[in-house]
């Protein structure tokens, strides 16, 4: 056997450490976990599709100063409001998906915000964007001039379906996303219209998405290795969650449907409880595995006719898949299941290793024990009323560069002085700035 | 013939984000499969760890070429196994464990998303790993995370969907939650936050020297997206129902009937003039001239009325026409195209060379997903078809190991790599 090369991964120079930047342990401290992201500078002309893509950022350490038009950024008119009130500074989605960044107004209408714009290109990372394909370069600020300014800049670019083609300029909301890319006709009940996923998620999948690709390229960039124009597709990022959809259609010519209301196989699906509902997968995924122990379950219970499901045709997939199997399975764990509540169910069934567990209702995740005791939900505070908000925290739990709370949301242009100030214009430029209505 | 190989992947992968990244892959299934070959896709040396003892089940998961079953037939587990290596180890020999040790300190991340504990018997917890190869970056996306009082219980990718509140959001208000029909959380909120958080600790890496231990429960990326729903129990002790498609506050918004069996158009009207230009389209009917109608909040008031009316006649267009007259006066609308209509008929997906065609050893050619991003400069997504089972052992252990063949042959037959 030839000897081994003692080198750890010799092949991966650009992503070895590299003692030079290592910060040095006594300005680090042992208080502070360092972030993961310290350092990223990162632009967000912020809406429903770049939101969640820089929250990403924010929340690792990275610095993310929206770029806000005049009046604030549209997705600050988005509900749910807090106290159930309209008003732009109650938008409880706004502040969740900008809790931690920082606010500039600039209309870039005017070539006097768009030069303020290409300053403060020069001192950044990252420019995420979601304007309508040309209009960036429309307003001289397109990749290549970006470039010309920083060449390690990064641009990601959101649309509905992509800078170039056919349908490029297309209208387009969450669901004409959802729609176009395939989801939405797997989403609903088979005797209705199909029904689309709640809370703009092509919009969210974009961001995720692209919040990746951003990612990979400025691993390029601080290599240096440039900058680099990522081009996102929404309609591309719903294709993605078509799950095996694609690969049944292309190998065996099956078109997939929705079915929701109905079990997927006997066993399988969403039943009513005392208190809600629970999905039960009685017999696991693809196998009987659990069915055995399913069946058990509902005969210790006393559930009337729970014997019959141990006859050897439950064993049988192509049994299961009849209206006659789901008819029997329900007449039996119905009644069991409307005598329990869904925190019954969810601990009984696991303390038996079965797959089961409540359909959450949101108040539900509040009371779920795992998530408290891994301390999900963190508060925030929100300025405008100056009350303390529960939220969703870290996504992830990274040991040593952890997820941290940054503070609250901005209010529109709250940091438009204090940024400008940073990259060099005057007070005097800023008044007239002002004035002119370039920023606020 | 062995450094023709070696040559040839360092060719292609030089220009790629994450070339010189190594990862040692335990994923298998849906959500950490997809993961890892997102960074495969772009660059990264993804070793998939298999066993036929304990295959990745996406391996024995319909639909298979020609209906055949077969462990390298499966067109979900190629799809989401993409520019990665396969190697057969019996992680229950000393031996296949050694050698997976050898191949972690060649390596930069490790990734599991099986049940905790799963690792610490392969020998292959954090702790062990660190001391193989202390800057290591160690991905774990358990389903409900590393400890707790629930974190062993059973689930999978619909019983998350349930568990995470999306499930109960999805679907009409007065009927049984929906879903989206798939095991969403499998496809995009996992992979994409697993790899964003891989990322975000190779820079902190190349930046300290120090690696660090990523515990990602798959339930807790999908809550992350439902924050609006969190905040409006938190803030304002409101349960967030299910509204089918009335999901913004204007007037027509939602799905409605085209010709044919199952035909259907999505339509987004967020202000006056789309409004005006949906009417004319759809020929001015009766019901559409009320003067009234012409204001925002009025349709708002009566959007169910709309919702009614609109379906009627939207019923006589086929809906490929409709969209292109709607969006040719400037409405938002989209067909609710199925698996067909997304793979044959959306010009848009082929102009961006969305599906990919790629000949695999086993499958012939079969149809890939490209990634939903394209990067300046960057040669885009899966950079060959899915592994075979074992396909790479002598490649893989060569290359980076040092081993002969007859060295990695001997292993085989002592049943170390299977």
């Amino acid at each position: 056997m030839k000897k081994e090369n003692d080198q750890l991964n010799p092949s991966a120079s650009a992503f070895a450490s590299k003692a030079g930047d290592r910060a040095p342990s006594s300005e680090s401290g042992l208080m502070t976990r360092p972030s993961a992201l310290t350092g990223i500078r990162v632009l967000d002309l912020t809406s429903s599709s770049t939101q969640y893509c820089a929250k990403l950022f924010v929340d690792l350490g990275a610095d993310v100063t929206l770029v806000e038009p005049p009046g604030g950024s549209h997705a600050r008119r988005v509900g749910p409001f807090l106290n159930e009130v309209p008003h732009a500074e109650g938008s409880l989605s706004f502040a969740y998906h900008n809790a931690g960044k920082k606010s500039v107004v600039l209309d870039l209408q005017t070539s006097e915000a768009r030069e303020v714009f290409r300053q403060l290109v020069k001192e950044v990372d990252l420019v995420i964007e979601s304007t309508k394909p040309g209009t960036m370069e429309k307003w001289g600020l397109g990749f290549e001039a970006l470039r010309a300014i920083n060449p390690d800049i990064v641009l990601t670019s959101i649309t509905p379906f992509g800078q170039t083609g056919p349908y490029a300029h297309y209208e387009s909301e969450d669901i004409v996303a959802l729609a176009l890319g395939g989801l939405l006709y797997l989403g609903g009940y088979p005797d209705a219209a199909p029904t689309a996923a709640w809370g703009e998620q092509a919009h969210l999948a974009a961001a995720q998405f692209a919040a990746v690709a951003s990612m990979m390229a400025l691993l390029q960039a601080e290599d240096d290795r440039g900058g680099c124009h990522v081009d996102v597709s929404t309609q591309e990022a719903v294709v993605l969650a078509l799950e095996n959809a694609v690969q049944f259609f292309d190998l065996e010519g099956t078109v997939r449907k929705r079915h929701a209301g109905m079990q997927r196989q006997a066993g399988m699906g969403v039943f009513p409880c005392s208190d809600g509902q629970v999905y039960f997968m009685a017999g696991g995924v693809a196998s009987n595995k659990f069915w055995t122990g399913s069946v058990q379950w509902l005969i210790d219970e006393g559930a009337p006719g729970a014997a019959q499901l141990n006859e050897p045709r439950w064993l049988d997939a192509k049994f299961l898949a009849t209206p006659e199997a789901k008819r029997i399975f329900a007449s039996v764990f119905e009644p069991f299941a409307l005598r329990k509540t869904k925190a019954q169910l969810y601990a009984e069934g696991q303390a038996r290793r079965l797959p089961i567990c409540p359909v959450s209702t949101p108040a539900d995740l509040l009371d779920n024990r795992q998530l408290a005791w891994r301390g999900y939900f963190v508060p925030m505070l929100h300025t405008w009323s100056g009350r303390t908000l529960l939220i969703p925290g870290a996504p992830y739990q990274l040991s040593a560069s952890p997820w941290k709370q940054a503070g609250p949301s901005p209010r529109v242009g709250e940091h438009t002085a204090q940024v400008l100030s940073q990259i060099g214009i005057t007070d005097k430029a800023l008044e007239a700035l002002l004035h002119e209505g370039a920023i606020q | 013939m062995k450094t023709k190989n070696v040559s040839t992947t360092e060719e292609k992968t030089a220009a790629l984000p994450l070339a010189g990244v190594r990862i040692v892959d335990f994923t298998w299934i849906g959500a950490g499969s997809f993961t890892t070959k997102l960074l495969a896709d772009f660059g990264a040396d993804v070793i998939k760890i298999e066993s036929q003892e304990r295959l990745d089940t996406l391996r024995d998961a319909a639909p298979f070429k020609d209906g055949i079953r077969g462990v390298n037939r499966s067109g979900y587990f190629a799809d989401r196994n993409t520019s990665k290596r396969s190697i057969t180890v019996n992680m229950k020999d000393p031996k296949g464990q050694d050698l997976v040790r050898r191949l972690i300190r060649k390596s930069d991340v490790i990734a599991n998303n099986f049940t905790p504990g799963t690792m610490e018997k392969f020998g292959l917890g954090y702790d062990a790993v660190k001391d193989i190869r202390p800057d290591i970056v160690y991905l774990s996306m358990s389903m409900q995370g590393s400890a707790g009082p629930e974190y062993k219980y059973l689930g999978y990718g619909m019983t998350i969907g349930a568990l995470t509140g999306f499930q109960y959001l999805c679907g009409a208000p007065d009927r049984e939650p929906a879903g989206t029909g798939t095991n969403y959380p499998d496809h995009v909120p996992n992979p994409c936050h697993g790899a964003f958080a891989v990322l975000a600790a190779l820079r902190h890496r190349r930046r300290t020297g120090e690696g660090q231990y990523i515990d990602m429960a798959q339930t807790e990326p999908t809550i992350a997206l439902l924050g609006p729903a969190v905040l409006e129990w938190t803030a304002n002790r409101r349960v967030t129902q299910r509204r089918a498609n009335q999901h913004l506050p204007s007037s027509p918004h939602g799905v409605y009937p085209c010709k044919g069996t199952d035909r259907w158009i999505a339509i987004a009207v967020t202000c006056d003039a789309a409004w005006d230009s949906l009417v004319t389209v759809i020929g001015r009917p009766e019901w559409a001239l009320d003067p009234a109608l012409s204001s925002a909040t009025v349709r708002f008031e009566r959007a169910a009325e709309i919702d009614r009316q609109l379906s009627g006649s939207t019923a006589a267009f086929d809906a490929e026409q409709l969209m292109e007259m709607l969006q040719a006066q400037g409405v938002a609308a989209g067909v609710v195209r199925d698996v067909a209509g997304v793979v044959n008929l959306d010009p848009q997906l082929h102009h961006r060379g969305h599906w990919l065609t790629m000949n695999h050893a086993e499958m012939g050619p079969s149809v890939y997903n490209a990634p939903a991003f394209r990067m300046s400069d960057v040669a885009a997504g899966p950079r060959s078809p899915a592994p075979l089972l074992g396909e790479h052992n002598t490649l893989v252990l060569s290359e980076i190991l040092g081993m002969t063949g007859d060295e990695v042959e001997a292993l085989e037959r002592a049943g170390v790599l299977r």
